[in-house]
C-alpha cells in the first residue's frame, strides 16, 4: 500500500483529534474568561477596599492587599494572553464571554460603589464610579464588537449557504 | 466561495461540528504536503498536527475565509521551515531564491502524479516545494505564489527548473516524460 493510500484511508489520526478538541474547547476558554474575571475584579474590589480604608493600614496588611493585587491582576494577564494567543475565541464565545464580562464588571462596580459609599470620602465615591463605569463601557464596547462580529459570519453563512448546490 | 469557505465561516463562528469536517477535508492534502517537504510519514503527522494547531489557533483572525487554501498550506510551509531550520542550521540561505521570471515550458500537463511523487524525493527543497503545491495539491500559480511568499514569475521559473530537474532525474531512471 503506497502512502499516499495509506494517508487517505487513515484520513485524520485519533491524536490529532484528540489534540484539535482539546484546542478549540468551549469549557477550556470559558475558565480562562472566569479565571481572568475573577482576578482582575477581586483586585478591583481590593483595591477599593484599601483606597477606603479610613485609617493608615500595619504595613504587613498593605503588604497583604498589595500581594493579592498582584496576584488577582497576574491572573487577569494570563488570562489575557491565553485568550489572545493560546485559545482565541470564536464568535459565539466571543459573544457569550462579552456577556459574562459585562454582568462581572457591572457587579464588581456596584459593589466598589456601595464599599466606597459607606467607607470613603466623595472623592473615594467618584473615583469608584468613574473606574466601575470606564470597565462596564469597555465589556459593553467588547459585547457591541462581539455581536457584530457574530452578525457578519452569520449574513455570510447563510449567503454562503444558499449559493450551495 | 463554495463549501471551504462555508465550513471556515461556521468553524469561525464556533460550531465545534464544523471543525472535524474542516480537518478531515484538509488533513489528507496537508500531510501530504508536509510529507513530501520532510519525508519521513511519523514526522509529518508531528508537523501536520503542529500546522494544524496553529491553524485553529489563527482562524478567528481569517478575514477572508475564501483564502483559506493558500492560508492553511502558509503556515504548513512555516511549521516545516521552522523544523527544517532547527534540523539544519543553513536552511535559511538555501530558501532565498532569484526572481527571474520565465515563460511556462512545454512539460505543462504531460508529468504524472505518480511520476512526480517518485522523483520528489531527489529534488532540491524549493522545487521539490512548488511542484507539491502546483501539481499535488492543485493550487492556483497565484496562490502557490502566496503561500511561497514569491512573485508569480518567480513560481513560473520555479516550475520550470523543477521540471527540467525531475525530468533529468526521471530519465535518468529509465522514465521518459
Amino acid at each position: 500500500m503506497s502512502e499516499q493510500n495509506r494517508a487517505a484511508q487513515r484520513a485524520v489520526p485519533e491524536q490529532l483529534e484528540r489534540a484539535l478538541a482539546a484546542e478549540v474547547s468551549l469549557r477550556s476558554r470559558l475558565r480562562h474568561v472566569a479565571v481572568g474575571l475573577a482576578g482582575g475584579c477581586g483586585a478591583a474590589v481590593i483595591a477599593v477596599l484599601w483606597a477606603t480604608e479610613p485609617d493608615a493600614l500595619p504595613k504587613r496588611t498593605q503588604a497583604a492587599f498589595a500581594g493579592l493585587i498582584a496576584i488577582g491582576l497576574a491572573w487577569a494577564v494570563l488570562a489575557g494572553w491565553v485568550l489572545s494567543r493560546r485559545r482565541p475565541l470564536f464568535a459565539r464565545d466571543r459573544v457569550l464571554s462579552a456577556r459574562i464580562a459585562l454582568a462581572a464588571t457591572v457587579v464588581t462596580a456596584v459593589a466598589g460603589v456601595a464599599l466606597a459609599a459607606v467607607r470613603g470620602s466623595t472623592v473615594d465615591l467618584v473615583a469608584t464610579a468613574a473606574g466601575g463605569a470606564v470597565f462596564a463601557a469597555a465589556a459593553m464596547l467588547a459585547l457591541v464588537r462581539a455581536r457584530r462580529r457574530r452578525r457578519e459570519l452569520l449574513r455570510l453563512r447563510d449567503a454562503l449557504r444558499q449559493d450551495a448546490p | 466561495m463554495g463549501n471551504d469557505g462555508l465550513l471556515v465561516v461556521r468553524c469561525q463562528l464556533g460550531e465545534r461540528e464544523a471543525f472535524r469536517e474542516l480537518v478531515a477535508m484538509w488533513h489528507p492534502p496537508l500531510w501530504r504536503y508536509v510529507r513530501g517537504m520532510v519525508g519521513s510519514p511519523h514526522l509529518a503527522d508531528d508537523l501536520a498536527q503542529e500546522a494544524w494547531v496553529a491553524v485553529v489557533r489563527g482562524l478567528p483572525r481569517l478575514r477572508q475565509p475564501e483564502r483559506f487554501a493558500p492560508w492553511l498550506f502558509t503556515i504548513a510551509r512555516r511549521t516545516v521551515t521552522d523544523h527544517l531550520r532547527q534540523t539544519y542550521k543553513a536552511a535559511e540561505t538555501a530558501m532565498e531564491e532569484a526572481t527571474t521570471v520565465v515563460a511556462d515550458d512545454e512539460l505543462s500537463g504531460v508529468l504524472t502524479t505518480v511520476q512526480i511523487e517518485a522523483g520528489l524525493a531527489a529534488l532540491p527543497l524549493l522545487e521539490r516545494e512548488v511542484l507539491i503545491l502546483f501539481h499535488l495539491e492543485d493550487l492556483p500559480l497565484a496562490s502557490c505564489a502566496e503561500v511561497l511568499g514569491v512573485p508569480a514569475g518567480t513560481v513560473k521559473s520555479r516550475l520550470y527548473r523543477a521540471r527540467r530537474m525531475l525530468r533529468d532525474h526521471l530519465a535518468e531512471k529509465g522514465y521518459e516524460a
